[in-house]
């Protein structure tokens, strides 16, 4: 044991401009050679401690040590400088640049005034050789796989020498074997001497490969803990203070009429991924799951189901009506919700207050207004949206505040919420519990749950296995805008198996699946 | 008793309704809006006591003449009016995040239209000068519609167009002005006189204090309502706010950008009519009278808020006021009041001022909620 830590941050405090406080006396430790988690719900201040080290935040109290002596990092060059690196949540690339073009950006090595391309492709080769991160110097950026982007953010950050790595949620976006060959990468590079910080809330991942972790919650660390006596269940009720227990609830799908019927949906458009030959329905009380990597076609059915697309071959019913030419909000009419993908774009208006934003799609309802149309009813507005504050369990001080000053978890109840009190036919849920804590979601869960128990439709498209494995009865892999598997989640089917689908490795003899499954369903 | 009960609720909702209002953020955004002023008008007094013979004086007239010269309130008033209707018609638009520039042209044809109308329709008593303000409104809503139906038709940059569509009203207004509704007899570029019945009368016979204030104030508490409490207000709003979340929520963004573009287009031509006829009794404007700009920059400090535009527009009333009295019983310039603009809206627009005393603040807020939170944790 080492008696002064490589990395200590002591009492960090930090509170952004719009008042959030993202840090409160924070305190943070790293010993040379090991991987750290900081672990927390979202909204936490984990990335915001993080950013606060790379010097993209300034801290507003306490200080950082590094090796002993204190430090003032202001800016990310600095941080460099100190030997700290960061890999981002949000790839920071160049698409149209090659790899080692990308990996010498911003420190590129002149020859006779210009850029010497070769001692980029060196360095790239040298690291992939050091810490067995393969990857091709020549190729497009643009042309490479998401998990081998995070390699050349991993090799940029190396390229700057430095010793401790910080890691934004790494595998947010990656597939099952894409995270196993992560973790390896890792080990590797801490048994190269390196520290690395990993900012995560997936327990599993904490447990597999580090060493140490570090739970937040509302800014405050709680306490770091070796991983090796600490159980999941023990982070969690740190991270939330409560247990969480995450199971499939059994739920019987009732019979009739399809309420969503999709047939042989194509749509080719330039610059967006592509749909081929779709086919889906959905039966009251039942909830299908998309899984697959993000791009491959998911925005593209999703935006066809919800009236964004509409020139499209194939079929769309509803409830028996077909939504073809159909607006947005005439496709809303046929009692269609749609949580989508980015709460803070399309989910929300963040400067307009909570109840403004609960009634934005039914604010022209004869209940919300007074005067023969012609007011809106402030009062009756109010009282809505105190009730919803109290059956979402929305935290905030009043029904006045803007939504963007609140915690992701409570941006995306309030727009489940404004989606789910509706009662709609079908739920279209792209994402929904996508980067926020265990409590929020499993809470978002248990709503999406109930509306499918009280016979809705429920489409629920998500990068996320747990979350599919958690509410799908049935789940659909797609990949390369078509759905090349078909699974029912009876337990039998396994988080690699699926990676596999979504990767495009396998792919089922899927007319047969389909016919089989339609065989099945006539004879319900 | 009865009436003791319902004035007590009724008292009860009125402090909730403030209450929800008055949170940290909005006092500290009026707190730095009143700290910019008070700078401004600091650099002000700065460059008086460099510049003046007699900076005592110089500063008595600017800062106390408007308030205690027999007819100085009537004055601000009278000068604040055009900019609250301009001020209205830049806030509806911005709220829209549409950069329309049209408030200026729409203030002078508002007001040429208006001026016609008086002239040559002839209808009895209040109905004129009542029938020549819609009149200056529609007129200047109709031309506003080109830029508007550009912009959400067919994505025309709306700045452009309104920019231009300024100069375009402002050539054919005096175009029309010279040719066709010229007074021969006047010896210069002007109407006939207005019949008395159409001009806006002053409160009293011994006050220049225009009744035109009270329709700017109504303008003031319509568009407050329009944003409040009806759904094309919450439309406009919304589209401003988060086009994205507009369309999502089933919108047609269309309707607000072209709406608010139009409905400010009206709000500055009925600004442009009463100002006419407030203040003029013949219609001579043969350039535009730079009230539509002042407007987007009084919109901008008052933060797109109705009942602040009507404040600040007074304020601007006010030093402008001051200025002239300076003007005319000192050797200092008037044009002291743009330099007072300059820093005024150079500060309210400077996210980071006083930024880090917001922050103070919080920290000693936060710090006192501490030992609480201490004995919850376990």
């Amino acid at each position: 044991m080492e008696t002064t830590p490589l990395l200590d941050m002591q009492a960090i405090t930090k509170i952004y401009d719009n008042g959030v406080v993202a840090n409160d006396n924070a305190s943070f430790s790293l010993r040379k050679g090991e991987i750290h988690a900081i672990a927390g719900e979202n909204g936490a201040g984990k990335t915001t401690l993080m950013k606060v080290l790379y010097g993209l935040e300034k801290v507003d109290e306490g200080r950082v040590m590094l090796h002993g002596n204190e430090v003032n990092i202001t800016s990310p060059h600095k941080a460099i400088e100190h030997g700290i690196g960061m890999v981002h949540q949000h790839f920071m690339l160049v698409d149209s640049l090659s790899v080692a073009e990308n990996v010498m950006l911003g420190a590129e090595v002149t020859k006779r005034g210009f850029i010497d391309k070769s001692h980029g492709i060196q360095k790239t080769e040298a690291i992939a050789k050091t810490y067995g991160l393969y990857i091709n110097p020549l190729a497009k950026t643009q042309t490479l796989s998401v998990g081998l982007k995070q390699r050349l953010e991993i090799i940029k950050v190396l390229a700057r020498d430095v010793s401790i790595v910080i890691l934004d949620e790494p595998t947010a976006v990656l597939t099952p074997q894409e995270t196993v060959e992560l973790f390896n990468q890792l080990k590797r590079l801490r048994n190269e001497g390196h520290s690395i910080v990993i900012i995560t809330h997936k327990l599993k991942e904490i447990k597999t490969i580090c060493d140490r972790v570090t739970v937040m919650r509302h800014g405050k660390t709680i306490g770091t803990y070796d991983v090796a006596t600490i159980t999941e269940a023990e982070i969690s009720k740190r991270m939330i203070g409560a247990e969480v227990r995450v199971e499939r609830v059994e739920r019987s799908i009732q019979g009739g009429k399809p309420i969503l019927e999709i047939t042989n949906l194509t749509r080719h458009h330039p610059g967006e991924p592509s749909l081929h030959d779709v086919n889906l329905s959905i039966r009251p009380g039942e909830i299908i799951g998309v899984a697959g990597v993000e791009g491959n076609g998911q925005r593209t059915l999703i935006d066809i189901l919800t009236g964004y697309a509409s020139s499209y071959e194939g079929r769309v019913l509803i409830n028996g009506v077909d939504i073809r030419g159909r607006s947005i909000k005439a496709v809303r009419e046929l009692a269609v919700s749609h949580i989508p993908e980015d709460r803070m774009i399309k989910g929300s208006n963040p400067f307009g207050t909570i109840g403004e934003n609960l009634v934005s799609t039914t604010i022209n309802k004869p209940a919300f207004n007074r005067a023969k149309g012609w007011l809106i009813n402030g009062r009756k507005i109010r009282q809505y949206t105190q009730r919803l504050l109290k059956s979402y369990r929305i935290k905030a001080d009043n029904t006045d505040v803007p939504v963007r000053v609140l915690s992701g978890g409570n941006i995306q109840k309030v727009v489940c919420a404004r989606e789910l009190d509706s009662q709609p036919s079908l739920l279209i849920a792209d994402q929904p519990s996508r980067g926020i804590d265990v409590g929020s979601m499993e809470f978002i869960h248990r709503q999406i749950e109930t509306l499918a128990s009280n016979g809705s439709a429920v489409l629920l498209v998500s990068a996320d296995l747990r979350e599919i494995f958690r509410l799908a009865d049935t789940i659909y892999v797609i990949y390369n805008g078509a759905f090349v598997g078909a699974f029912n989640n009876d337990g039998s089917v396994r988080e690699d198996t699926l990676g596999e689908y979504m990767l495009g490795i396998k792919r089922q003899a899927f007319a047969k699946e389909v016919a089989r499954r339609d065989a099945g369903n006539a004879a319900l | 008793m009865q009436a003791m009960q319902r004035f007590k609720s009724m008292y009860a909702r009125v402090i909730t309704a403030i209450k929800r209002t008055l949170n940290l953020g909005f006092v500290f955004e009026l707190a730095r809006t009143l700290a910019a002023i008070v700078i401004a008008l600091s650099v002000a007094a700065i460059i008086i006591l460099i510049v003046s013979d007699d900076p005592g004086f110089t500063l008595r007239v600017f800062l106390l003449n408007p308030l205690t010269q027999p007819d100085g309130f009537a004055t601000i008033f009278s000068r604040a009016m055009p900019l609250i209707f301009t001020g209205l018609a830049a806030s509806v638009v911005l709220r829209a995040k549409q950069f329309n520039l049209f408030a200026e042209g729409a203030f002078f044809i508002g007001g040429f239209a208006g001026a016609i109308v008086a002239i040559h329709v002839g209808l009895p008593g209040l109905l004129l000068p009542v029938v020549a303000l819609l009149a200056g409104g529609l007129v200047a809503a109709i031309f506003g519609t080109v830029p508007a139906a550009l912009k959400a038709k067919l994505d025309v940059n709306e700045f452009v167009v309104s920019l231009m569509m300024n100069f375009i009203l402002l050539w054919i207004g005096v175009y029309f002005l010279s040719n066709v509704f010229n007074d021969e007899r006047a010896g210069d570029i002007t109407t006939p006189l207005f019949p008395e019945h159409a001009r806006i009368p002053y409160i009293s016979q011994d006050s220049f204090f225009t009744s035109g204030v009270f329709i700017a104030i109504a303008a003031v508490i319509l568009v407050f309502i329009f944003f409040r409490f009806t759904r094309f207000g919450y439309n406009i709003k919304t589209t401003g706010d988060n086009l994205a979340f507009a369309k999502y929520s089933g919108i047609n963004p269309a309707g607000p950008i072209f709406s608010s573009q139009v409905i400010g287009a009206f709000i500055a031509g009925v600004g442009g009519a009463t100002e006419v006829l407030s203040h003029y009794r013949r219609f001579n404007w043969t350039s535009l009278p730079m009230y539509g700009f002042d407007g987007f920059m009084i919109a901008i400090i008052a933060k797109n808020n109705p009942l602040a535009v009507l404040f600040v527009a007074l304020f601007f009333g006010y030093i402008r006021t001051g200025a002239v009295q300076m003007e005319i019983f000192t050797r200092m310039s008037s044009e002291i009041v743009t330099i007072i603009q300059a820093v005024i809206i150079l500060l309210v627009a400077a996210q980071a001022f006083l930024m880090s005393l917001r922050k103070r603040l919080m920290m000693r807020r936060i710090k006192g909620l501490k030992h609480v939170e201490a004995t919850v944790e376990v």
